[in-house]
């Protein structure tokens, strides 16, 4: 019989999960993989303003400040 | 090497007197805040006024002093932008008037559409218009749930506290959010790619 430490996974320290971009939380919870079909389609758009809009918004608050 | 200027440095210096620092801010966060309320909203016209009061009332409260920097930026900033919506919306209760979202595919000013192919471009289009759709149907606080964690980035913790409710409760309407979407994508055949 092979010793335990042989075949377990190893062993990593707490600095070593790398957590900087995840909400624990949501981890928890199981989102991402559980529904990774909804969240891929989620991804797909990304509305952004049109550049006009910023550049008004920006003549507006130079006319205040 | 180029380092990254934190939101409150720029603040402060804008308060110091550095105009350009706010545009900076704007820039860094436009999208963010855009998308919340573009996806919230639905009426195009509408949303880009909210966006500009937004950040108007933003610079107004900076100005005034009302801002400490015990959180993120982004965040205090989503929760003016959802206080915003939600006087929209008390407005048009007492108004008594229903609003009509006839809001179409004209927001989809994504940055990949440039760069595909009018055959690309009609399927991508599509495919958005699917997801707007499914996005849309979501009753409120699950849509809003969806928009603040997936557009506007904003964590359960950030989300719990704009939406005054708890975590756990942030938590179940992106539950809920998310099995309503999945029945969607199945009863209205939606996926990735164009059948």
């Amino acid at each position: 019989m092979k010793p335990m430490v042989l075949i377990s996974t190893q062993f990593i320290t707490l600095k070593e999960i790398k957590v900087e971009n995840t909400d624990l939380i949501e981890d928890a919870w199981g989102f991402n993989s559980e529904f990774c079909d909804v969240i891929d389609l989620l991804r797909q758009i990304e509305p952004i303003p049109e550049q006009c809009l910023t550049t008004s918004l920006i003549k507006k608050i130079r006319k205040i400040v | 090497m180029n380092k990254l200027i934190s939101d409150y440095e720029l603040i402060t210096r804008f308060i110091k007197g550095e105009e350009a620092c706010f545009e900076k801010l704007i820039h860094r966060h436009k999208n963010k805040v855009f998308a919340y309320i573009s996806l919230y909203i639905r009426d195009l016209a509408l949303a880009e006024d909210i966006f500009q009061d937004t950040f108007l009332k933003v610079i107004q409260s900076v100005k005034a002093g009302k801002y400490s920097d015990n959180g993120k930026f982004i965040s205090w900033v989503m929760r003016i932008a959802h206080n915003l919506i939600i006087d929209h919306f008390r407005r048009i209760k007492q108004m008594n008037t229903i609003s009509n979202d006839n809001y179409e595919s004209d927001l989809f000013n994504s940055k990949s559409f440039a760069e595909d192919n009018v055959e690309d471009d009609m399927i991508k289009r599509q495919i958005q218009k699917d997801i707007r759709n499914m996005i849309s149907h979501l009753p409120d606080d699950q849509r809003e749930v969806v928009i603040l964690r997936h557009y506007a980035g904003l964590s359960f913790k950030e989300i719990a506290d704009i939406t005054d409710v708890s975590i756990n409760t942030a938590l179940g309407r992106m539950r809920y959010a998310l099995i309503n979407m999945r029945r969607i994508m199945v009863e209205k055949n939606i996926s990735l790619t164009l059948n």
